[in-house]
């Protein structure tokens, strides 16, 4: 037992927080640092609902160890937009209704960034492929392939 | 001169800038000063006699605020109908499901509630448990001993002369169809938080489809006047018809806030929310069906079983809908209709957009069947038995607007049908289902809706409305209404939604009510404060209301656009000749009151019906045996969309919900423990499973919606699955009669068929 004191770095600000040594990144994101946009939806690494950033690239805040990520860039759900101005992925979720009920939007969006940084042309095809690792109930996924396809037009689409 | 219109514009809906930059806040979300967190003891056997529970040692855990048990309700037992009053929502004397809740304690941790909860002793007497609907029916093991029968719900149906319809029918199909249960398997895992303060008022967050009827049940089970129960604003991670009523973690929560005064947050696990709030019910269909040479259905008779669980739920309600879901869509001169709703030791089952699926996919494949005896193609015989504007249907409801029959062609046309239906190449096919239903259905005086909207200093409005928006859009739909009617900017019109305390009724968003209901309530209550704008404006222009018109927030006379002013003058000019201006409006729906669903099934069901048809091609694997749905056209009679990206969305979520359970979604059982309570074994649709949906939306404008408007989509998971049933007749030559069609029946049928 016995907690250990860590750094994280979480959208450009950084924290110190004693936890655990097995308590994983949600769970520090959302009861330590209040940052509740990253969603609890089944703990277990299944649904996606929980997605960050971790130096620019995806990961299930679930299946990481806060102690993992010490010192690493984390970006979520709140820390995408750029002041009052929103992301492109973001800015296209909204104009095309890819958000329903909204729960899994800052996993897939987080999920949706991350691949237009890898891939800035993608097809529908391969936006499917990307995203199917992140579970939607609500929309059928045909509006939030439309969106990312159209984040994939604007100039820093893939911005992270 | 008015030439802008909000309505039938795909404008970005209100909710979806928080939702996108995580600033919306759903349950799980809230921290409130002092708050405790909750765990459940919940029954490890199907059916058991509870003897004795010791919560002592979990008590003195420190850190623990609040233990409770079955002893701490209110004694009262829940039900939708005062006939239907069965679950205690804490288990007393028995528990009857594996996951029912027999205890619950609060904790200033989670770990140390988990701690305390695995602290308490319970002794249990294991009874024999029943899983199978059939042989529960047989009655010698009761889940409820007081009510001497294990059937929870019997409806019955007789409309015309069956038997002697039977006599004449050219021809006489029979068959048995079977659907599994399924999981709603929202993304919102189930959660509460509590707060009961020292006025006596307790405060609730709850993922609901209805605060209003939410806050009246726990009013009831809690014993505390209606006043004191205040249901909250939260936003809600999806419902699906699964959160539709009171659920035992309401009250477990409600009664550890109470008894620990102070706030309890309760979230509860992925594999809780699998296995202990509501799941859908496994059906069995014995179907009997007489057709004529020209290939209508003249007769039907029906037994259907539904697997309800260990509660009554909406029993009665989900006992009936399959059956007038489908004579709001057909012709339905002589028919029989005998649903038994059945108790089991399983979760309590409730509602789900494509409940009945067994049950629709039995009369249309039967549809089907009679179509291929007679050399009818399937598209011809739905357009034959299909009701139209002005019909009735079998227990006397009528139909005002109907799209069905251009539904039909509309979507035959988009998948270019004639050319593909029979000619496509072995192991493909396309298949065609349809369906109408109800907008909105009898819930006596709770039916109808009531919305205010009060208006600023500066014209600026907030409307109040008891409507709750699960990820539907209708937050959004109800402020397009409001300021589409006034004539100013959505961004004039604040929403103040779903909270109890500060709206009138509302009767929720589930069998198709929001927009048809409370949306017509909504645009009562705007249609007030504009005809007060209108007045106050008159008075200071000294002209007739009438002569004026209202565009983006500025008044002007109808036919100049140029002599205007802003509507914050005629709200300063109110305000000096009396007060704010304040609008209200109320609707309730055209519908019969006093149809009950056992008593009474007469009368008028809805207020309207909407209608849709989706087609869909589909390519079987023989090798694996997996279904694949290539393509989807659907076309809706929504009467009128108010959004129509709204209206698409549902349909695309619904038909990926509806049509992937078809060969994929189903709930694995062993003896009361559910198998797959996860979301890597139970397969919800991914993005990779979905094909590419085209949509068309029909207006019919229907004579009583708002604008014209009707419900948005649900419609279209009903249709799904039969035509992926329908599709794999194509494809195959073989009828499939069990859901869900997975790979290894798939296979079966096929080696059936080819011996
Ligand atoms: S919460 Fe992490 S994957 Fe579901
Ligand atoms: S919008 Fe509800 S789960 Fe995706």
């Amino acid at each position: 037992m016995g907690d250990r004191s860590i750094k994280l770095i979480v959208n450009g600000y950084s924290y110190n927080v004693s936890v655990p040594a097995e308590t994983t990144l949600l769970e520090v994101l959302r009861e330590e640092l209040q940052l509740t946009g990253t969603k609890f939806g089944c703990d277990t690494g299944e649904c996606g609902a929980c997605t960050v950033l971790i130096d620019g690239r995806p990961f299930r805040s679930c299946m990481t160890l806060a102690v993992e990520v010490e010192g690493k860039r984390i970006t979520t759900i709140e820390g995408l937009a750029n002041g009052g101005e929103l992301h492109p992925v973001q800015k296209k979720f909204v104009e095309l209704q890819a958000i329903q009920c909204g729960f899994c939007s800052p996993g897939m969006i987080l999920t949706a960034v991350a691949f237009l940084g890898e891939n800035p042309k993608p097809t529908r095809q391969e936006v499917r492929r990307a995203i199917s690792g992140n579970i939607c109930r609500c929309t059928g996924y045909q509006k939030i392939v439309e969106a990312v396809i159209a984040a994939s037009k604007i100039n820093g689409g893939g911005r992270k | 001169m008015k030439t802008e219109t909000l309505i039938g514009k795909s404008v970005p809906r209100i909710d979806s800038i928080r939702k996108a930059t995580g600033a919306a806040k759903y349950t799980a979300d809230l921290f409130l000063s002092g708050m405790l967190h909750a765990k459940v003891l919940r029954s490890p056997y199907p059916h058991a006699r509870i003897l004795d529970i010791d919560t002592s040692k979990a008590e003195q855990l420190e850190g623990v605020r609040a233990v409770i048990t079955g002893k701490d309700t209110k004694g009262v037992k829940w039900g939708v109908f005062p006939y239907t009053q069965d679950h205690g929502m804490i288990a007393t004397d028995k528990v009857r499901f594996i996951g029912e809740e027999v205890a619950a304690v609060a904790a200033v941790t989670e770990e140390i509630a988990q701690r305390a909860v695995e602290l308490i002793d319970v002794t249990y007497e294991e009874l024999p448990a029943v899983f199978d609907p059939e042989k529960a029916m047989k009655d010698d093991k009761l889940i409820h001993e007081d009510r001497g029968t294990n059937i929870n719900v019997h409806v019955d149906i007789d409309v015309g002369d069956v038997d002697a319809a039977f006599g004449e029918a050219e021809i006489v199909l029979e068959d048995v169809f079977k659907s599994a249960g399924e999981a709603y398997a929202m993304m919102e895992p189930y959660s509460v938080v509590a707060d009961f303060n020292s006025e006596g008022y307790l405060d609730l967050w709850i993922p609901n489809a209805g605060p209003h009827v939410r806050a009246k049940a726990l009013s009831n089970l809690l014993k505390m006047p209606l006043n004191k129960v205040r249901v909250r604003k939260i936003d809600i991670g999806g419902a699906f018809g699964g959160r539709s009523e009171v659920s035992p973690s309401d009250v477990v929560t409600a009664l550890l806030s109470i008894k620990s005064r102070q706030p309890v947050k309760l979230v509860l696990s992925r594999e809780e929310t699998f296995t202990a709030t509501r799941q859908v019910h496994d059906m069995i269909v014995y179907l009997k069906t007489g057709a004529d040479a020209n290939g209508m259905i003249i007769a039907r008779d029906a037994r259907v079983i539904y697997d309800g669980g260990a509660y009554s739920s909406t029993g009665p309600i989900a006992t009936s809908v399959p059956f007038y879901v489908y004579e709001e869509t057909y012709k339905h001169p002589n028919v029989r209709y005998n649903g038994y709703r059945v108790y089991t030791n399983k979760c309590p089952r409730g509602m789900y957009p494509h409940h009945g699926r067994a049950y629709q996919v039995a009369m249309t494949t039967h549809m089907d069947m009679v179509a291929e005896k007679l050399g009818l193609d399937p598209m011809e015989i739905r357009l034959r038995n299909a009701n139209r504007s002005g019909d009735h249907t079998a227990t006397d409801s009528v139909i005002s607007s109907c799209g069905l029959s251009e539904s039909i062609t509309m979507t035959a046309e988009m998948s270019r049908w004639s050319e593909k239906r029979g000619k496509l190449p072995k192991y493909r096919g396309i298949g065609m289902g349809s369906m109408g239903l109800m907008c909105g259905f009898p819930m006596g005086f709770r039916s109808g809706a009531t919305a205010f909207i009060r208006m600023n200093e500066s014209g600026q409005i907030t409307l109040f409305t008891g409507m709750v928006d699960n990820g539907q859009g209708n937050e959004n739909m109800v402020v397009q209404i409001t300021a589409e009617v006034i004539g100013i900017p959505m961004e004039m019109v604040n929403l103040v939604n779903a909270d109890t305390e500060m709206t009138g009724h509302d009767p929720g968003a589930y069998s198709q009510a929001a927009t048809f209901v409370g949306g017509n309530a909504v645009m009562r209550a705007a249609q007030d404060v504009r005809r007060q704008v209108l007045a106050a404006s008159a008075e200071m222009m000294k002209v007739a209301p009438d002569e004026l018109d209202i565009t983006n927030g500025m008044i002007h006379l109808k036919n100049d656009n140029e002599k205007s002013f802003f509507i914050a003058r005629a709200a300063r000019y109110a305000m000096s000749n009396g007060g704010n201006i304040v609008g209200k409006g109320s609707y309730f729906p055209k519908i019969s009151r006093d149809r009950e669903w056992v008593k009474n099934p007469r009368g008028q069901m809805g207020g309207t019906y909407s209608f849709n048809t989706v087609v869909t091609e589909i390519e079987v694997d023989p090798d694996t045996g997996i279904i694949k749905m290539l393509d989807v056209w659907a076309a809706h009679d929504c009467g009128k969309p108010i959004n129509p990206a709204t209206v698409e969305g549902q349909i695309h979520g619904i038909v990926s919900r509806g049509g992937v359970a078809t060969y994929m979604e189903e709930i694995d059982w062993d003896r009361g423990q559910v198998l797959n309570p996860n979301l890597l074994d139970y397969k919800v649709p991914l993005a990779t499973d979905m094909p590419e949906m085209d949509v068309e939306l029909i207006t019919t404008n229907d004579p009583e919606g708002p604008f014209g408007a009707k419900e948005g989509g649900l419609t279209a998971s009903m249709n799904v699955y039969k035509a992926i049933v329908s599709a794999f007749y194509d494809a195959t030559g073989v009828w499939l009669k069990e859901l869900p069609f997975t790979p290894e029946k798939v296979l079966k049928a096929l080696a059936k068929k080819n011996n």
